[in-house]
């Protein structure tokens, strides 16, 4: 292999570095306005009145819309609304606008105006006159049967404010399984909302003709769903709508699989009454406290094990709150039980049970790792306590329970590769294990360390609708073209995916460039997400390089007179029987001829467990209550690795935003005033000057199913570090965190409880 | 509407501004430098850091006419031509940009530190980018990028 393997540097990182990248943020079109938005102050109201009078006269102001005039027919912002598998129902619970908010900050009404600050001061001429209703904001509240209702008519009927249907699924026999345990543990966690806090806030510029077409550009991670959710909710020809990254996404982390928050509908509908081009930019302040966050909640393990260690019951209860509306509620669960709890360790019985549950806080969606993070959190505090019950070691345990590559474990496809365990031994050396587990420790400042592992997806297929289709040419010089609608939200998987394609068709690397994050540029592409884009991307991208180089090989037979079969081609050059010849000139002479060649395909891929372990070293001053991430180990199966510094890269990122969720990041909810979190200010990132030493290690295992055996890296460098973290707590203090973030006060109260401190 | 007399990436001009802007405004919506970028406006994010007479600031909350007889460099100011700027190229090998919304930012606080102290520790570098938040690269390689770059400019490379 030429190129895979190999730390290219990204081919978008001249646009990036000079500022000559486009982002939806800087797009501006001819005779364009500027949205803004009437959020709801109150998390449960019934709209008395609106008089928008006021807010049309004031010059400048070109369009208002409200939930009296837009569309309220109910659609889902989220991609699960055209990625449900046949024969099951989206929930379809959100509107355009609202005349009964369910959330502070639902949307009312908008104003486009000539500028940002007459629509802004348009929007506070708009009169609403309120009837405030009452409202739930803990999911365990918001399931007793006293607690007003959230969504009515998508609740599911046995349980109060469940959103759509209970997610339940097991294997073997839970109560059977239980009876054969001679050790039981039990273990509860309890997890905050946190907030994707991608760099470039939501946005859209959406431009609605007179004739009947609309163009988008967005920062979506999922063009052409973003395409069908507004050609359904605006009842338009998907044919003419057309949406495109521009071509830079300011990040995404799972917040915009779908739209960007509202905006490309928002700005669609002022478009539309204004028949002018309209942009949307969301303030921080609207990005934190109307989009969607993580799911927080509640989740509770029972574990089961025979004496010597062996697993032989596993049952996860969890109950996360979606907030207002479903976006990803069910789907979020799900991955939760399949992933963060159901995958990592061989149990012959395992039950799960999730709540996806309605209440009247902002919508919590998708967020690097979906689920797993939770599943993961709680299954692994279980496995240290049984551990600690049987009096085993917590790397042994967990080694000898994690899953084999010939088992049946519960997901729907070959377990594949697997390489866990070696996970688990290199993360361990690398934090000094040995040296420094366990060693009890007196006075103010003590260290510790702790380790967790997991697995997670490379795709959403079988779960959810989950395919690709990419078109590659050559052009008349022979350089390489590649046309897909994914999106390139950060990774770099854009760049490892050319380098795939170079390799795969036997093409220079220098002269391939792929178009991506447009509808227009291919046919369907679900998008970047679910840890998907270089897994699955690839896949297709295989079969169509297969079908070009047929395509060239029958063409060249002639010109070079060696059977096709016998001809084969390498950084641009076909060779066979001792003969070349470029593919330059194979490309023109082809095209004098008036052929070009290019190949299309489309396909489900197949999926892979990117298996995963973390060791955190922390340091904790007993006084203080402060806990410092020092450390994190994070050893990865990716299979193969394409290029190593991009994939380092995603590691390193994604474990920086664990580190946050375990010791920093929360979303703390003011009852009446909602969520306290506006800005950076009141949001606690990791910045560069208190981030922990990360070292990120690669295993290649090589999936038998993955493209020259590549799996998943995207989301799993998070996955483990909440339960990674708050085992070497444990190591450093011998106090069990069940909640995070370990934020001082949570910390002092902690170790009040257990006697440490007064 | 007042007078701005300002130098932006080299280049004097003498415009008319509405006072109310913030600088990020003026480069972005009247000078069309869009690399500078908006993440909060409030000045808690860094993405819209240019150097302003030699320093790093938040252009999202200076006003317009505190520019007024100042020298600017902006993100598009720092590669000479095709040229790009030791930091630029450092930030592009050691992969330092996912996203790339933070980099702008990134690199004139970069700039703004090795322009004066070539020769910085690592926690001198932490410091220099204590206000620039990058939600994706964890910031690893961003500061080998910088300790890389600072090498090379004591080696005397710039891209001017
Ligand atoms: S945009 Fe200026 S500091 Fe965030
Ligand atoms: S590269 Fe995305 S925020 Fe820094």
């Amino acid at each position: 292999m030429t190129y895979v393997g190999k730390s290219i540097p990204r081919n978008d990182g001249f646009d990036k570095a000079t500022g000559l990248g486009i982002f939806t943020q800087d797009v501006a079109l001819p005779n364009m306005l500027f949205g803004k938005v009437l959020r709801s102050p109150y998390a449960h109201a019934k709209v008395i009145s609106i008089d928008t009078s006021a807010a049309e006269a004031l010059p400048g102001v070109e369009a208002v819309c409200t939930f009296e005039n837009t569309t309220n027919k109910p659609f889902n912002t989220s991609a699960t609304m055209i990625t449900t598998n046949p024969g099951a129902e989206p929930v379809r619970d959100q509107r355009v606008f609202t005349g009964e908010p369910l959330y502070i900050g639902d949307e009312i009404a908008a104003v486009a105006a000539v500028t940002e600050k007459i629509a802004e001061d348009a929007v506070k001429l708009i009169k609403v006159e309120y009837e405030v209703l009452p409202a739930v904001f803990d999911p365990l509240e918001a399931m007793k049967p006293e607690a007003p209702d959230v969504q009515p008519e998508f609740g599911c009927k046995e349980h109060k404010n469940v959103c759509g249907e209970i997610v339940e699924f097991g294997i073997g026999d839970i109560g059977k399984g239980f009876e054969e345990a001679e050790v039981i543990v039990e273990a509860d966690i309890e997890l905050p909302r946190v907030k994707q806090a991608q760099m470039e806030t939501h946005g859209a510029v959406a431009s609605y003709k007179a004739n009947g077409t609309l163009e988008v550009y967005s920062p979506t991670q999922t063009p052409h769903p973003t395409k069908m959710i507004l050609a359904y909710a605006l009842d338009m020809p998907e044919s003419k709508i057309h949406v495109q990254n521009p071509p830079y996404v300011g990040g995404g982390f799972g917040v915009r699989i779908g739209l960007s928050g509202k905006a490309e509908i928002l700005a669609a509908v002022l478009s539309m009454k204004a028949l002018k081009p309209v942009k949307i930019q969301y303030s921080r302040e609207e990005d934190f406290l109307a989009s969607d966050t993580r799911h927080g909640g509640y989740l509770h393990c029972r574990l089961g094990a025979k004496k010597d260690g062996t697993f032989v019951a596993l049952d996860t209860t969890a109950w996360l709150n979606t907030g207002a509306y479903a976006t990803f509620g069910v789907e979020l669960l799900g991955v939760c039980g399949a992933c963060g709890t159901a995958g990592t360790y061989r149990v012959p019985n395992m039950h799960y049970k999730g709540f996806p549950i309605y209440t009247h806080q902002q919508t919590a969606g998708a967020f690097r790792g979906f689920g797993t993070p939770q599943g993961t959190a709680v299954v692994e505090a279980a496995v240290d306590k049984m551990a600690q019950k049987l009096g085993m070691d917590l790397l042994e345990l967990r080694k000898m329970n994690t899953t084999k590559p010939d088992d049946k474990n519960w997901f729907p496809f070959p377990v594949g590769s697997v390489a866990i365990n070696e996970c688990i031994d290199k993360a361990a050396e690398g934090i000094g294990w040995k040296e420094k587990r366990g060693k009890a420790q007196s006075g103010n400042i003590r260290r510790g360390v702790g380790i967790a592992c997991g697995t997670h997806v490379s795709n959403a297929a079988p779960f959810c609708v989950d395919y690709d289709a990419v078109y590659l040419r050559i052009e008349q010089d022979g350089s390489l073209h590649i046309g897909t609608g994914i999106p390139e939200i950060g990774p770099g998987s854009t760049t490892a995916l050319i380098q795939v394609a170079c390799d795969l068709l036997g093409v220079p690397f220098d002269t391939a460039v792929m178009k991506f994050g447009d509808t227009a540029a291919a046919p369907f592409d679900i998008g970047s997400h679910a840890t998907r884009t270089l897994y699955a991307v690839s896949q297709v991208i295989r079969d169509a390089a297969e079908k070009i180089r047929k395509d060239i090989f029958e063409y060249a037979a002639d010109f070079m007179g060696v059977p096709a079969d016998k001809l084969d081609m390498s950084e641009g050059i076909i060779f066979g029987e001792g003969k070349e010849y470029p593919l330059s000139r194979l490309a023109y002479e082809a095209h004098l001829r008036g052929k070009q060649f290019f190949a299309a395909e489309c396909k489900v891929p197949p999926n892979s467990l990117p298996w995963y372990a973390q060791a955190a070293e922390v340091e904790v001053d007993m006084e203080l209550g402060i806990v410092k991430v020092i450390k994190i180990v994070s050893a990865h199966d990716v299979g193969k690795v394409v290029n190593p510094r991009l994939c380092e890269g995603q590691i390193e990122g994604g474990v920086l935003q664990g580190v946050g969720y375990a010791v920093r990041e929360e979303m703390t909810y003011v009852d009446g005033k909602g969520f306290y979190n506006k800005g950076f200010h009141k949001y606690m990132l990791p910045t560069a000057d208190d981030r922990p030493e990360i070292v990120p290690i690669m295993i290649e295992s090589n999936d038998p199913a993955g493209v020259m055996g590549i799996k998943g890296i995207g989301e799993v460098g998070l996955c483990a570090t909440v339960p990674a973290v708050l085992s070497a707590v444990e190591d450093a203090t011998g106090v069990r965190f069940d909640a995070v973030p370990l934020v001082p006060g949570r910390v002092i109260d902690g170790f009040k409880k257990a006697g440490l401190i007064k | 509407m007042e007078k701005l007399n300002v130098t932006v990436n080299g280049k004097f001009m003498s415009v008319d501004v509405d006072p109310e802007l913030c600088l990020a405004d003026f480069l972005r919506d009247r000078l069309f430098l869009t690399g500078t970028k908006i993440g909060c406006g409030k000045g808690e994010c860094g993405a819209c850091t240019v150097i302003m007479d030699g320093k790093a600031v938040t252009s999202c909350i200076i006003p317009v006419m505190r520019a007024e007889g100042s020298v600017i460099e902006t993100i598009e100011g720092v590669s000479d031509g095709d040229k790009l700027h030791p930091i630029q190229e450092e930030f592009i090998n050691k992969g330092a940009i996912q996203c790339g919304f933070c980099t702008p930012g990134m690199i004139m606080s970069s700039k703004a530190l090795l322009d004066r102290n070539n020769d910085p520790t690592a926690d001198e570098v932490k410091e220099a980018l204590g206000g620039n938040i990058c939600r994706c690269t964890g910031y690893v390689k961003i500061e080998e990028a910088v300790m890389s770059a600072a090498e090379r400019m004591r080696n005397g490379e710039t891209s001017k």
